[in-house]
């Protein structure tokens, strides 16, 4: 591991596709999967992230980037000048932006959000799926979420016959 | 990467979803990729039907179950009901989640009520969430034909016109019978020629003393209307099993049976008793006076402690004990009156409302109570089902320092037409204000607040 910049460790986090990047430890440990490796001395040079490729990897840092100061114990010079509402209404914000991407990628980024367990992403990359779910018929959240219905139709007649109240 | 590092896995997510929701809501279209940006943010269902604007042609890749487990873990239960049914995929998914008792256990309260235009066996389930109602059809014996007479947990309890109790879910529609009420203390069974359960002798006495009131003959029917208080069905984890309380006349006295018992045990000899909590493995019980009585109902010799004298001079004739979400106790004192009172008209005209309520911090320590002036942040529950005190931060559907209540007086057994006193009382304002308008319910049975859960019972089955 190298380190730079007055005592602040980083950490070389690989995508499969072969990319680098070079991160703060606190940044990576936004991630508690990454955090786990550190603490359990699993991290040697450089973090294998198998299932990630490179421009999903580089948005999740940007997105880690961006929320270690207000989460993080290192990163305390922004909140000492900007008062802590303002900055969650700021990040709030910069989430609502940072989400506008295509479906494939918003799936991706769930799934990376979950493999890394990093929470406020998982939070705000499932919000979309969620509220699809809450405010959709079945036809439109399967349209939406492409999911397919797999069942004949006698076995969803049963399927919603059982649950027929939530569909009224 | 390492073989020997564990992945931690998610289990519990924060509830951002309402915090976000107004945020993402207005944008799902355009995230979607349904619509040009700058169209207009209210999204309506017609453009999903419209002519063909999905751009998305790839296959997307399909969500794994982990993470549909995660996604499932935010939903509220009719909209994880429906999400069941989407595909095979998402229903195992959610079968898991339910299996596991993962799904969301922060659910919004709903007021369950009947009506004689749904029908006998059918409840209703009004979401203070979604302002809307949802329709269960229940087991035997008809709902309508009931005693409400408690709800805790998802669970509600009920009393039949054989005065037999049951603790009913109504999402999952599991019912059990609960103890007979011949085997409470207080009353005797009297049978037949034939040695069919034909009548009870009803005793009011208490272990503190003997009633002026000898025993009475009373109808199996019947009993229900002198017995009814409040009952209260609590998880206990150590003991892995559920314990049900009952606080029942004579003058509210307390007895309790665990799930798979055959018979209720009588808490002497104290009464009065009008709330419980469970807590810690104890049992906290609130009296007419303020006190607070503790039970540790796990061993073979209950033992209780009081832990508080008598509330500051103030008579009031319902009183609650709730546990806030940081694990305090509160004191709630509700006072009703009478709109227009007049001693010469008939009391089935009389329309009570809740002209005040007090609610007292319980200093368990200092063996005090503190009157607080506000909730703050928080809403509380109170009426037959078990008090509540939820955060609004996290409810942001619930109005901060209200207090939601639904009616418990007294003179329900006897007036059962009543206009009922449920509406959200705001304490900045001491007033009240209606829920829904028309009204929705039958006065009879009382409508109670229940918060929705798919937990399944666990029998106490290794106790000794």
């Amino acid at each position: 591991m190298a380190t730079r910049e007055a005592g602040k460790k980083m950490i070389m986090l690989k995508s499969p596709d072969g990319m680098e990047f070079e991160v703060e430890e606190a940044v990576a440990m936004e991630s508690q999967t990454i955090r786990k490796m550190i603490e359990d001395d699993c991290a040697d040079t450089a973090i294998l992230i198998p299932n990630i490729n490179s421009k999903i990897l580089s948005r999740v840092i940007e997105y880690c980037n961006k929320h270690v100061p207000t989460t993080g114990a290192t990163g305390a010079a922004a909140s000492d000048t900007v008062a802590p509402a303002a900055l969650a209404e700021d990040l709030k914000i910069w989430d609502a932006e940072f989400i506008k991407v295509n479906r494939a990628t918003r799936f991706d980024l769930i799934q990376a959000a979950s493999y890394l367990n990093i929470k406020g992403l998982l939070d705000l990359t499932s919000q979309t799926t969620i509220d699809t779910i809450s405010d959709n018929s079945l036809e439109e959240i399967r349209s939406f979420l492409s999911t397919k219905n797999d069942y004949l139709p006698e076995e969803e007649q049963t399927i919603r016959r059982e649950n027929q109240w939530a569909f009224q | 990467m390492g073989g020997t590092c564990s992945v931690s896995k998610i289990s519990s997510l924060a509830i951002h979803r309402r915090n976000l929701r107004s945020l993402v809501f207005i944008r799902v279209p355009k995230l979607l990729g349904l619509l040009p940006s700058g169209c207009p943010t209210k999204f309506l269902k017609e453009d999903i039907h419209g002519p063909p604007m999905e751009v998305a042609v790839v296959e997307l890749p399909v969500l794994p179950q982990d993470v549909l487990m995660s996604i499932f873990a935010h939903l509220e239960i009719p909209d994880l009901m429906r999400a069941s049914s989407v595909s095979s995929s998402w229903r195992s998914a959610y079968s898991s989640l339910r299996n596991l008792e993962q799904y969301q256990q922060r659910q919004t309260p709903c007021l369950l009520y009947t009506s004689e235009s749904a029908g006998e066996r059918v409840a209703c389930l009004y979401s203070l969430l979604e302002k809307r109602s949802y329709k269960l059809t229940l087991p035997e014996p008809p709902i309508r034909s009931r005693y409400l007479i408690g709800s805790s947990n998802g669970w509600l309890v009920t009393a039949d016109e054989r005065s037999e109790m049951h603790i009913l879910n109504p999402i999952t529609c599991e019912q059990i019978a609960l103890p007979s009420v011949i085997t409470i203390a207080h009353v005797t069974p009297v049978f037949d020629e034939t040695g069919a359960l034909c009548k009870c002798i009803y005793s009011h006495d208490t272990a503190e003393h003997r009633s002026t009131t000898g025993p009475q003959l009373v109808d199996l029917g019947e009993l229900r209307h002198y017995l009814r208080k409040k009952a209260f069905v609590f998880y206990d984890a150590s003991a892995g099993g559920y314990i049900v309380v009952l606080i029942h006349n004579p003058d509210g006295q307390l007895s309790f049976a665990w799930l798979g018992d055959d018979k209720w045990t009588w808490l002497k000899p104290h009464c009065f008793f009008q709330d419980c909590l469970y807590k810690d493995g104890k049992l906290y019980v609130v009296t007419l006076l303020g006190e607070i009585h503790v039970f540790d109902l796990r061993g073979p010799v209950v033992t209780t402690k009081v832990i508080r004298g008598c509330a500051d001079n103030y008579s009031c004739r319902t009183i609650y004990i709730v546990q806030a979400p940081c694990g305090d106790l509160m004191q709630v004192f509700r006072s009703q009156d009478v709109v227009d009172y007049d001693p010469r008209a008939d009391n089935a005209t009389h329309v009570h409302y809740t002209d005040r309520i007090k609610i007292f911090k319980v200093e368990t320590m200092a063996e005090k109570v503190m009157e607080i002036n506000s909730l703050m942040d928080h809403v509380l529950l109170v009426g037959l089902n078990q008090s509540l005190c939820l955060s609004a931060e996290e409810f942001p559907q619930l109005k901060a320092n209200t207090v939601y209540i639904a009616d418990d007086h007294e003179y329900l057994n006897y007036y059962k037409n009543n206009r009922r006193d449920i509406a959200a009382f705001d304490l900045t304002y001491n007033s009240s204000e209606e829920l829904v308008s028309p009204q929705l319910w039958s006065n009879w049975p009382t409508p109670i607040w229940i918060t929705p859960s798919l937990t399944k019972p666990h029998l106490t089955l290794d106790r000794q």
